[in-house]
């Protein structure tokens, strides 16, 4: 009986080891393991074994009965999974089903972005009006009714003295006004500007920054915003400071990065210098401080705005601005 | 501020630096060069020309049969210009050359006769705009020389984009000093003595009564003048800075104000009524002037205006008069120097929309020490170009003067602002590098007198800031601020905004952000009622375009027009949202109340870009939309302060631009938070869009304010649920939810789940009936529920059922 067992269970590995097909497979399945099948009907023997051998041989049985089942699988799955993919009905070139999903615009994107890399440093994030007097947008940033630099301000008007903000940056003296220093502020937020062209839409998005303690230095106005661009960027990417004019800061300052398109060898969209504008900063002019009431030789700091179309147009290399607000799947689906 | 290196160069020994270096410089140090031009590129080639002979044309009334000689050859040239003759010198274009234009010159016949080359006019070549005729150079010239040798054509322009505050550098000579400053050279201004005029020796007065407005004004007065054009390396400097050469004395007064940065303006001296200047505003009856661009100009009594002793003569600092202008005729000149206040030259400019480069000069500030050399420098010329004689001795008035300004320099301070180490002696070094006294004073401070050309330098932060552009901006260390550390709070709006956008775009839908000003016809494209509170919108004084012309108060045309754009591209298939900011009238003067609202839109295909093989193409519907809106409800976890927020089919209360029969309000007690319908056909054709539209809105500030669901823990169940089915048979005009909402009334402990899974009208099914298939699912915390205590639940809300709609049912069990 045992030998008979034995015997078996080399004949099924053998058996099974030269099978190459299903209909073989299954020929082994009725031979050695249908209900009539060799082993079934040795292990019906098992009755008229002495009492003494049969539990060991009715543990022996089932042990090899069990092996040669899941050899019997082995080989099942390994003739199933062959043949280039296709088994039964399965095609595993076919696409994978998955349900529509949109995503965020890419103006959101980037804002996010920015926003992470500044609350990482410890910034907080506030939102103030679009709409916004001419107090606070022009008057507490130090710059009168005409003076010059509202040139720069192509300015929607509400009424005398209601408009809509050219910039994030009356966010700086309405924070102040209400707070004391030490301050570390961001304030996204659209901005409005009567220009439309390729390079201009009405309404563009800014995200205004600033920092305020005792000695503060324009030193760390460079290093909070080197910093930042390189987060945004990559580490190694070359940026400048170079002097600039804006009333609500003094010293001023744009900041420019190697142009991303041309690797800073000079292209069309760096108009051949090689360095492109990201942003404007500066220490906040002690005219502004007095304003809200902080003493310029006790508290210093600085402010910056940027502009996010124009990071995300660096970032995505996005050619023409008017394509952020006419909201076409064909663009919005890209990012 | 355009200027050429050919003109930098009369000052400062520009060596060593290229245009390219230059530019760079300039821009480090706070003049961005927003341009770097090669002037009068391409003209390598052309070379200067004699005529021979003229012939007219044997086949071409128009045109000339020239012999030309070019050096030693003498070659044909066919000439169309009314000006072509013997003798004359011009330039020429051979064969093989190409004009700045593109324009390729072949050897070629016309009409038959054979044409070397063609002679070329002013603006053929791109020098200047004139194309009377072909150039008439000087006609002792020889043939066969290189024209940009001649015409000392070999240029480089710079543009600055000049900052507000650096009118000093509106002239070349401020160029010239900054370039001094990092070349360290000093520069060579034209002019070094300048006699000061007493009021002694003229035949003229100048009275300001005005002395707020006009700090100094100086004049001088020129006899025997001759107008003619000006000299060519004149009209060539202000052509290639863009400016027109007119004629001499016109020329000058602009060669002088790009060089100083003074304007200067020149009258006609017999047309003075007087002999007076007179600096003052519009008498009462003085309404109109005739600039003389031959435009009247409505004037305002605070407008400055020069005078003469009976009339306005000239718009001060802005435009001068057509009565009083320099013509051909001109003889006697009074030259005007002088220096106005920059607030009411911008107003005035302003209003009458006339700026000029005199009146940019003006508003940004002009250094009123500076006149009397500008004046000088413009008398010289005129003496040497225009033939004229100066009268010795002029005008100054002077009542602005001021003594220079004195500031302390606290070094300690530069260094702590800027984050540097510099000492005193570096600090005063580099001031004194750009022209600016500095004496120490010991103890670390520095008396600095501000030159009075330096107008934006007014306290200790604006030399701290030439400091920090002197030592370069990029030399300044670069640390990180060292401040406490801190965690703020975060805005729980902006936290709201960007978790509804997560779940929205998890949903299928793409972010959209449109112009906060909408088209004021929206509202009517909408038939909202005249009384409609979103008709009482924030007004543009100057809107772009009457599509941008007032602030929206709903977010909803926007995306409707993002949906007309996006079927014209061929995608018909959209979900879009937008989170955004509308704007309520509130009062005259008063800022808008400003309020943060959601909205969606669908249509087109229910999976929109999924794949045929395993998605249906089925169109989106009103359930779409619903659902989208559960699930923000739900993930926001968002409870109605009334306990619950419920969903209401009210085909009473209804937008004037949704469907009744598709509108859901979504309710809190009596508070709507949104509403959820189909645009309806009207509106739908007013937007020019053919295929339905589902949107949801909603008030994003108000979800604000509701409680939350807490999150909280409940044990897994141990024990398990029993699933029953009921199929009813009810009345078509029973809603399914309705059976629902019974079915969880009942508050049933056991009862933890129930849905509908299946509606059904049609046959078998009798008329005016419909199936409706509920599932619920009981179980105990307890114990397992055995069929009985099951049943016994089940049928008190069959029971229920029954009896509150009327009809059949069956019994499934699973």
């Amino acid at each position: 009986m045992e030998n008979e067992l034995q015997r078996l269970k080399a004949e099924a590995e053998e058996a099974l080891h030269a099978i190459g097909d299903k209909a073989a497979l299954e020929e082994f399945r009725v031979k050695f393991l249908g209900r009539k099948g060799l082993l079934s009907s040795t292990m019906k023997q098992l009755g008229k074994v002495s009492k003494e051998d049969r539990p060991r041989l009715g543990k022996l049985a089932n042990t090899i009965k069990k092996g040669v089942e899941e050899l019997f699988q082995d080989k099942k799955e390994v003739l199933e999974s062959s043949g280039g993919g296709i088994v039964e009905d399965v095609d595993l070139s076919l696409p994978g089903r998955s349900l529509p999903f949109g995503k965020l615009h890419p103006v959101t994107q980037v804002m996010d972005e920015i926003c992470a890399v500044f609350e990482g440093m410890g910034f907080a994030v506030a939102e103030g009006p679009d709409v916004e007097t001419d107090h606070y947008n022009f008057e507490a940033l130090n710059i009168p009714k005409h003076h010059p630099a509202r040139d720069m301000h192509d300015t929607f008007y509400v009424s005398d003295s209601i408009l809509l903000r050219t910039h994030t940056s009356p966010m700086q003296a309405r924070i102040m006004e209400n707070q004391e220093p030490p301050l570390r502020y961001i304030a996204p937020g659209k901005v409005y500007r009567c220009d439309s062209d390729i390079t201009h839409t009405p309404m563009f998005v800014q995200v205004e920054g600033f920092l305020v303690d005792r000695k503060v230095s324009f030193a760390d106005l460079k290093g909070v915003l080197s910093s930042f661009i390189h987060r945004m960027f990559r580490d190694d990417l070359p940026l400048r400071f170079r002097p600039s004019f804006f009333p609500f800061t003094e010293p001023s300052a744009e900041v420019d990065i190697a142009c991303v398109f041309c690797g800073g060898s000079g292209c069309r969209i760096c108009k051949r210098t090689g360095w492109i504008e990201i942003l404007g900063a500066g220490l906040i002019d002690p005219e502004v401080m007095k304003m809200v009431g902080y003493d310029p030789d006790e508290f210093s700091g600085f402010a910056f705005g940027l502009g996010v179309e124009r990071i995300a147009m660096l970032k995505y290399g996005i050619d023409d601005i008017r394509l952020y607000y006419e909201n076409d799947l064909r663009f919005l689906s890209q990012f | 501020m355009k200027f050429t290196l050919s003109w930098l160069s009369e000052y400062i020994s520009i060596e060593g630096l290229n245009p390219d270096q230059m530019a760079d410089r300039l821009t480090m140090l706070g003049l961005e060069v927003d341009a770097v031009q090669e002037l009068y590129a391409g003209l390598d080639a052309i070379v200067t020309a004699k005529v021979i002979s003229v012939q007219k044309h044997p086949n071409a009334d128009r045109l000339t049969l020239c012999e030309v000689e070019v050096g030693d050859e003498t070659v044909p040239v066919v000439c169309g210009a009314p000006n072509v003759r013997a003798g004359l010198i011009t330039a020429i274009a051979r064969p093989g050359v190409c004009l700045p234009d593109g324009h390729k010159i072949k050897k070629a016949k016309v009409r038959g006769e054979v044409s070397m080359g063609m002679l070329c006019s002013w603006r053929e070549l791109g020098i200047s705009e004139d194309h009377a005729g072909i150039m008439e150079l000087d006609s002792s010239l020889a043939s066969g020389l290189p024209l940009v040798k001649v015409l000392d054509l070999i240029d480089t322009m710079i543009e600055i984009d000049l900052t507000p505050n650096r009118s000093d550098c509106a002239s070349v000579l401020g160029v010239a000093r900054e370039v001094a400053g990092f070349t360290h050279q000093t520069i060579t201004p034209p002019v070094t003595e300048t006699p000061t005029p007493d009021g002694s020796g003229v035949d003229f007065t100048v009275t300001i009564e005005e002395p707020e407005l006009c700090p100094r004004y100086a004049a001088r007065k020129l006899t025997g003048v001759v107008i003619k054009p000006s000299p060519w390396w004149l009209q060539r400097q202000l052509m290639a800075v863009g400016m027109r050469p007119i004629n001499n004395i016109v020329d000058i007064t602009n060669f002088v104000m790009l060089e100083y940065g003074q304007p200067l303006h020149a009258f006609d001296f017999q047309k003075l009524a007087g002999k007076a200047i007179v600096v003052r505003c519009p008498r009462g009856n003085e309404e109109t002037f005739t600039t003389l661009d031959d435009t009247d100009r409505e004037l305002s009594p605070d407008m400055l205006m020069i005078c003469d002793s009976d009339k306005p003569i000239a718009v001060a600092g802005v435009m001068g008069g057509l009565d009083s202008e320099v013509t051909d005729a001109t003889t006697e000149l009074l030259l005007e120097s002088a220096c106005f206040n920059p607030v009411s030259i911008r107003r005035t400019a302003r209003i009458l929309n006339l700026p000029s480069e005199a009146s940019y000069r003006f508003e940004r500030g002009v250094d009123p020490n500076g006149i009397l050399n500008a004046m000088e420098r413009a008398v010289q010329l005129m003496c040497e170009l225009a033939d004229a004689q100066v009268v010795t001795g002029g005008v100054d008035k002077y009542p602005g003067k001021k003594d220079l300004l004195k500031l302390d320099l606290r070094v300690q301070r530069v260094n702590e602002l800027l984050g540097t180490d510099l000492t005193s002696d570096q600090v005063a070094g580099y001031l004194r590098g750009i022209e600016i006294e500095v004496i120490d004073k010991g103890e670390n401070i520095l008396q600095v007198t501000v030159p009075s050309f330096r107008i934006d330098i007014e306290r200790e932060v604006d030399l701290v800031e030439e400091i920090a552009r002197l030592v370069g901006y990029n030399e300044i260390p670069t640390t990180l601020p060292t401040i406490a550390m801190d965690y703020p709070q975060r805005d729980p709006l902006r936290l709201l905004r960007q978790k509804t956008g997560s779940i929205f775009t998890a949903l299928g839908f793409f972010e959209a952000i449109n112009y906060s000003f909408v088209a004021e016809n929206h509202f009517d494209m909408l038939a909202l009622a005249d009384d409609d509170s979103r008709r009482q919108c924030v007004k543009l004084l100057n809107p772009l375009t009457e599509e941008q012309a007032v602030m929206r108060t709903m977010l909803l045309p926007g995306m409707l027009e993002n949906i007309r754009r996006n079927i014209n591209f061929q995608q018909t298939d959209i979900r879009l949202f937008e989170i955004g900011k509308v704007f309520s009238f509130v009062a005259e003067g008063v800022l808008p109340e400003e309020r943060y609202q959601f909205c969606a839109v669908m249509s087109g295909a229910r999976y929109p870009d999924a794949n045929p093989l395993y998605f249906s193409s089925d169109r989106t519907d009103v359930y779409d939309i619903k659902g989208a809106a559960q699930s923000l409800l739900q993930s926001l976890r968002v409870q109605g302060k009334s306990g619950v927020i419920s969903f209401l089919a009210d085909p009473e209360n209804v937008q004037p631009y949704g469907e009744p029969s598709f509108t859901i309000r979504i309710m809190d007690g009596d508070q709507e938070l949104g509403i959820i319908s189909k645009l309806t056909r009207k509106a739908a054709r007013e937007f020019a869009v053919k295929q339905d539209v589902y949107f949801l809105e909603l008030d994003l500030e108000a979800l604000l304010d509701l409680p939350r669901i807490d999150k909280a823990f409940g044990s897994l169940p141990r024990f398990p649920s029993v699933k029953r089915d009921i199929a009813l048979l009810v009345p078509e005009n029973v809603p399914a939810g309705a059976l629902l909402q019974d079915i969880i009334a009942h508050k049933i402990e056991n009862v933890v789940y129930a849905d509908i899974f299946d509606v059904y009208s049609g046959k078998p099914i009798d008329e005016g009936m419909k199936s409706v298939a509920l599932t619920v699912t009981y179980r105990s915390d307890e114990k397992t529920l055995d069929d009985e205590t099951v049943d016994g639940f089940h049928n008190k809300i069959v029971h229920s059922l029954m009896s509150g709609f009327g009809g059949r049912y069956r019994e499934g069990k699973e």
